[in-house]
């Protein structure tokens, strides 16, 4: 296993597209999550809204370029051909697999950390200027409050799991392209439909299957009772799409003419 | 090193509705560079995909001394294999190429560098391998399965994209290689490429070996006995020699091919029918025409509609 991770390793940092993408997921997220603070102000006591949530916005953006990444790990090869020599080096599949996960896991866990402490801090710098004071009674965000806590973990394991549920997609797809339009749709157009859908009971749902709407009820830190999911329960879900999706990909690695 | 380098026996394999390998049988030794010839579409890619362990088959076994691929420990140490040169990242160079390759069979950065100089790359390393020519990047590839220093090499179509220097020093390190003791399996669909390196054959053909035998023994039995003559007066002499129970066939303007009878004796039957002749020679085939003749029926069958053909 080890020689395995060391060479996925060397291939992900011998080659400029994973460092730009991963530098492009946090000014993205830390932008778009600047942008959803800085149009919120507060005058009165009590403005009432998850703060918490708005300062992690810019996650829904981010999870793009990390899945986009996600794919490229081993589509990539497949378009180029490269799979083939991947696996003549390493010919037991789970292993090369496993090796392309965890390495895989491991960046985008950095990657993921520093867009979602960026965002906190940029929410706590904007929101303070915009009037959410102690005084009115809105403290600073700060990780030693439970919630926000539970929140930015929860933001940067969701962005772990985005990245795994498309290396799972990616494997069974093998195609970038599609695989890419396979994911975006899962994470952005689910919610989309349920929002269109009339009837109630399929719009909630929809809401607690879609890996995206699902997962991020991590980052709410207010009107937990009004969530589809509880925020881990939530969360649980992204995971087990990331579990299916990796399984089914793995056994297809496995199983099908490389 | 006794076991033989690759022992392939009775591989069977159907994409859909094509048999792509059919009882596909052969033995790769060491210190001999084995050529594998055939048409395109004979089978020769898949079987070497089938030795290492990339496609599964429906029936047989492909050995590296005596164990299958996926149970190789650090495969490039046993064997060294190029499939498609052009089957890398584009943006990598070629020395992180070959030093993620090292990485994953736990090898130093060290042996990278050795390697691209022994393929002649050291002033090219560091460039990204998309830029490279098809003839640099089959340079490439054969770094990559020198790596790890293996008794086993194989070589798909390595000829391809190379200039003419490229090909004699291919040629050139082929044969080194196979001097050192390794068994080296190359395949091309042109029997002139493998002609002067290999000295054992593997010819196939609808998926299967249909030739499996010394470069020697093969021209031998395609030669088959035949002479050569160049006469001026070629059906005079067609008539006598005939007429004595020879095989005859004008191959040329002035040149008549004879079977069935010795030299000195189509000597003899000319001379005493006054027959001129300029010139009386042992026909020895070429390896282009062993090719022709063992491929002819595979290739005839690959240009032919399924449906019957209209003569």
């Amino acid at each position: 296993m080890r020689p395995a991770l060391h060479a996925e390793w060397t291939k992900l940092r011998t080659v400029a597209g994973p460092l730009w993408l991963l530098l492009g997921m946090i000014a993205a997220t830390v932008a778009l999550s600047a942008g959803a603070t800085s149009v919120v102000t507060c005058t009165s006591a009590d403005c009432g809204g998850d703060v918490t949530r708005l300062s992690l916005t810019g996650v829904q953006l981010g999870q793009a370029m990390v899945a986009i990444l996600a794919v490229l790990v081993i589509s990539g090869e497949y378009s180029s051909g490269m799979i083939r020599t991947t696996l003549t080096a390493m010919p037991h599949r789970a292993t090369a697999f496993a090796a392309k996960a965890i390495t895989l896991t491991g960046v985008v866990a950095v990657a993921g950390t520093t867009a979602v402490l960026g965002s906190l801090l940029a929410g706590r710098l904007i929101l303070h200027r915009h009037g959410f004071t102690a005084a009115p009674g809105h403290p600073a965000l700060s990780l030693s409050d439970g919630p926000t806590l539970r929140a930015t973990a929860g933001s940067i394991l969701y962005l772990t799991l985005i990245a795994l549920l498309s290396l799972g997609i990616a494997a069974i797809v093998r195609d970038s392209a599609t695989s890419i339009g396979i994911i975006l749709g899962l994470l952005y157009l689910l919610p989309i439909l349920s929002q269109v859908i009339g009837n109630p009971h399929g719009q909630r749902l929809l809401q607690q299957i879609g890996p995206m709407s699902a997962g991020l009820a991590i980052q709410a830190t207010t009107n937990l009772h009004s969530l589809p999911l509880s925020p881990w329960a939530g969360l649980g879900v992204t995971a087990g799409w990331a579990a299916a999706t990796l399984v089914a990909g793995g056994l297809l690695l496995r199983v099908r003419d490389a | 090193m006794s076991a033989p380098g690759i022992v392939v026996a009775g591989l069977r394999k159907r994409y859909g509705a094509t048999l792509a390998l059919d009882g596909m049988s052969f033995t790769v030794r060491p210190g001999v560079v084995t050529g594998f010839v055939g048409p395109n579409g004979a089978g020769k890619s898949t079987t070497m995909r089938v030795i290492l362990g990339l496609d599964a088959v429906d029936e047989g076994t492909a050995l590296i001394e005596g164990k299958p691929y996926h149970s190789l420990r650090h495969p490039l140490s046993h064997v060294g294999s190029l499939l498609d040169a052009a089957a890398l990242h584009p943006s990598r160079s070629a020395r992180n190429h070959l030093l993620w390759l090292a990485h994953s069979q736990g090898l130093a950065a060290r042996r990278v560098d050795q390697v691209i100089e022994q393929v002649g790359l050291t002033s090219a390393a560091r460039r990204k391998a998309g830029g490279y020519s098809l003839g640099m990047r089959q340079r490439l590839g054969i770094a990559a399965a020198l790596l790890g220093d293996p008794p086993v090499i194989m070589l798909d179509e390595p000829f391809n994209g190379m200039d003419p220097d490229g090909i004699i020093w291919m040629r050139g390190f082929l044969r080194s290689l196979a001097a050192q003791g390794r068994a080296v399996l190359v395949s091309s669909h042109l029997m002139s490429e493998v002609q002067d390196t290999a000295a054992h054959l593997v010819v196939a053909g609808r998926g299967k070996a249909i030739a499996d035998a010394g470069v020697a023994d093969l021209i031998a039995a395609a030669s088959g006995g035949r002479v050569a003559l160049r006469t001026t007066a070629g059906a005079h002499a067609m008539r006598v020699l005939a007429h004595a129970g020879a095989t005859v066939a004008a191959t040329g303007r002035d040149t008549i091919t004879v079977s069935g009878l010795p030299a000195d004796r189509i000597v003899m039957l000319l001379s005493e029918s006054a027959v001129p002749f300029s010139e009386v020679s042992a026909h020895r085939a070429t390896l282009e025409d062993v090719y022709q003749e063992l491929t002819r029926e595979a290739v005839e069958f690959r240009a032919a509609t399924p449906t019957e053909v209209p003569r």
